[in-house]
């Protein structure tokens, strides 16, 4: 039986599966999941079918081109993979405390992408706020030795801190980490 | 960690901040710590400086955000009139930011932010830190500009009544809006030295910028005609810039190696060390709102001689400066009445009155006054807001409502790309005594 706690909100879902068989506390995966509407990819898909339909009637009908159903067939493929196909729909943290962390990228094509870092090699993990010219957002990352820049726990996604704080705290527990800060949280 | 009852969440905006060093960075790094301590929330946001880029904390948890927007012009960012909506709003949102307060009148950073600010409905105020002329080509724009984000600014602050006068002339901002508090003196680091020092050789210090706007040409003419006169003067100069050639030639011109030190520039935490080492500080500057340096020598217990410029006649009580016109004559005149009246003056009586004048945690209070003033200003819409800006100009203020209208508009669309709500509040971090193992 998993202990499963879930925390979503618009864009993301967070999942702590906390394993109790074999052993208790052997192995606790965070995922943090693309949440996928349902409404939009048919709108979507019945604009592409309506373009392809219009150009289909205009190349029978009106005696256009046939290289217009190609254009037409082209867009609808563009407009399907910027507005619904997602590269990336789920990305995990393994924790196994006293061995190390895997970190994985499930992508939209079915590829899994995975690292692992042993623990001996982290030696803390941060919550840093990153600041770009046009926004300000949290990231979980660790700090590895013998390297300079810091690994980014959640590589293409950056959900909220609510959904952040719990791997960290799993992640400080597994790797001996004391947390230097505490905070309180406005209500 | 709520906030006590009055007390605010409050940005401060400017291009010039820390690791930068001068007056302003100076003003609003100490006036936030005060701030602090008087229980209030202060975020600092400036532009990245190289490498320092991202969010950084200084001493009592005052966090700074360098924006990655890169300076183009003498520390300014690049105006972009509405690049910086994104970011500006995300900050003010996620600190829960009540009031927004920039600084300095050349900082664009500081102008888009206000409109960005009075845009979304937050109070602003505006400090001015210079005095700026009338009749050249920049100070024209400077001041169109200057007009557009007072035109609509909760309240104004001025270093001194000289700057007040220049602000409100410039802008066009009514008088009753207008603040008037002073700089201060860090007075604990600014300290005469123990044992006063021996009257002979008698040592005036400069320390200053060395560019035509603090009158370098004035100490060309100056230093040459003192050491004439007074066989016992010795000169110390701090400071480097555009006219240190001259000061150099003037110095072989005359002989004056041994008479006249030129040390170059001076790291502020020296700059104590180098007022000690003299009896009177010399100030020639051509224009001054304020002139904290004046307050820095009179705290170490050095009588001041200075140009009668700007807002330099409010600093300091007439026991403790000599003023003179901004002219050669004039100020070698004033120097001989500052040697006559110099065994009179008592470095420690000096030091203790300015202890009692300036001090930081007062200009903390006051402007604490000038923020629940602007709190208590109605909210008003957009379309109450417009007619403010039709007052700038024929066109200029037609153009200013445009501008404030496409903001408008972008606003509400980052709004439904991006709702408030999706938008993290930060939590306030109270940092825990460090656990010793």
């Amino acid at each position: 039986m998993a202990d499963l706690s879930i925390i979503s909100n618009a864009r993301f879902i967070y999942k702590h599966d906390n394993h109790k068989f074999p052993l208790p506390h052997a192995v606790d995966t965070h995922h943090i999941i693309l949440r996928r509407s349902v409404v939009k990819p048919i709108f979507i898909y019945l604009f592409a079918i309506l373009l392809v339909g219009y150009a289909a009637f205009l190349h029978f009908e009106k005696g256009k081109p046939a290289t217009t159903v190609g254009w037409s067939l082209f867009l609808g493929a563009i407009l399907v993979k910027f507005l619904i196909w997602r590269p990336v729909v789920k990305e995990s943290v393994v924790i196994m405390p006293e061995f190390g962390v895997q970190l994985e990228t499930h992508y939209g094509s079915g590829r899994i992408n995975r690292r692992f870092i042993p623990v001996s090699k982290i030696l803390k993990p941060v919550l840093n706020e990153h600041v770009t010219p046009v926004t300000c957002c949290w990231c979980l990352s660790l700090l590895i030795r013998d390297e300079n820049e810091l690994t980014l726990v959640f590589k293409k996604f950056r959900p909220p801190l609510k959904m952040l704080v719990p791997v960290w705290k799993a992640l400080c527990f597994a790797t001996d980490c004391k947390e230097s800060f505490e905070f309180q949280e406005d209500g | 960690m709520e906030l006590k009852e009055g007390k605010h969440r409050i940005l401060m905006v400017s291009d010039f901040f820390y690791p930068n060093f001068g007056g302003v960075e100076n003003h609003i790094y100490l006036l936030s710590q005060c701030l602090l301590k008087l229980g209030h929330k202060v975020v600092v946001m400036t532009h990245a400086y190289g490498n320092r880029s991202g969010v950084r904390y200084m001493t009592n948890g005052l966090k700074v955000y360098y924006v990655p927007w890169k300076p183009f012009l003498m520390q300014n960012t690049l105006p972009t009139f509405y690049g910086t909506l994104p970011i500006i709003r995300t900050i003010l949102i996620r600190e829960r930011i009540s009031l927004v307060h920039g600084h300095q009148a050349f900082s664009t950073l500081c102008h888009e932010a206000l409109m960005h600010a009075r845009t979304m409905g937050y109070k602003v105020i505006f400090t001015d830190h210079s005095l700026y002329g009338f009749s050249d080509i920049g100070s024209i724009h400077m001041n169109k500009v200057l007009q557009f984000t007072l035109a609509d600014v909760s309240q104004a602050i001025c270093v001194s009544h000289t700057s007040k006068e220049n602000t409100v002339l410039r802008s066009g901002l009514p008088p009753e809006k207008v603040y008037v508090i002073p700089n201060a003196v860090d007075t604990t680091m600014f300290k005469p030295a123990p044992e006063r020092l021996c009257m002979d050789p008698i040592v005036i210090v400069v320390i200053s910028r060395l560019v035509y706007r603090k009158g370098a040409d004035l100490l060309v003419e100056v230093i040459p005609e003192v050491c004439h006169l007074y066989p016992n003067v010795r000169f110390i100069i701090g400071g480097d810039g555009p006219k240190r050639v001259r000061l150099e030639e003037m110095r072989e011109k005359h002989s004056l190696q041994d008479r006249v030190d030129m040390l170059g520039a001076v790291p502020h935490a020296k700059v104590r060390s180098v007022l000690n080492s003299g009896h009177i500080f010399l100030n020639s500057s051509l224009t001054e709102a304020f002139c904290i340096a004046i307050l820095e020598a009179a705290s170490c217990g050095l009588l001041t001689v200075s140009t009668r410029v700007g807002g330099v006649p409010e600093v300091l009580p007439d026991d403790m400066i000599v003023l003179a016109k901004p002219d050669p004559s004039d100020m070698v005149h004033a120097i001989k009445k500052a040697i006559r009246i110099l065994p009179h003056i008592d470095p420690q009586e000096m030091h203790l009155r300015m202890k009692e004048m300036y001090s930081w945690h007062d200009v903390a209070k006051r402007t604490e006054i000038v923020y629940d003033h602007a709190l208590r200003c109605s909210n008003q819409t957009l379309l109450e807001r417009l007619p403010r800006y039709l007052t700038c100009g024929a066109w200029a203020g037609k153009l200013f409502c445009l501008v404030m209208i496409i903001d408008f508009i972008l606003w509400r669309l980052l709004q439904l790309w991006q709702p408030d709500s999706e938008v993290e509040p930060v939590p306030d971090f109270k940092p825990t005594e460090l656990k010793r193992g």
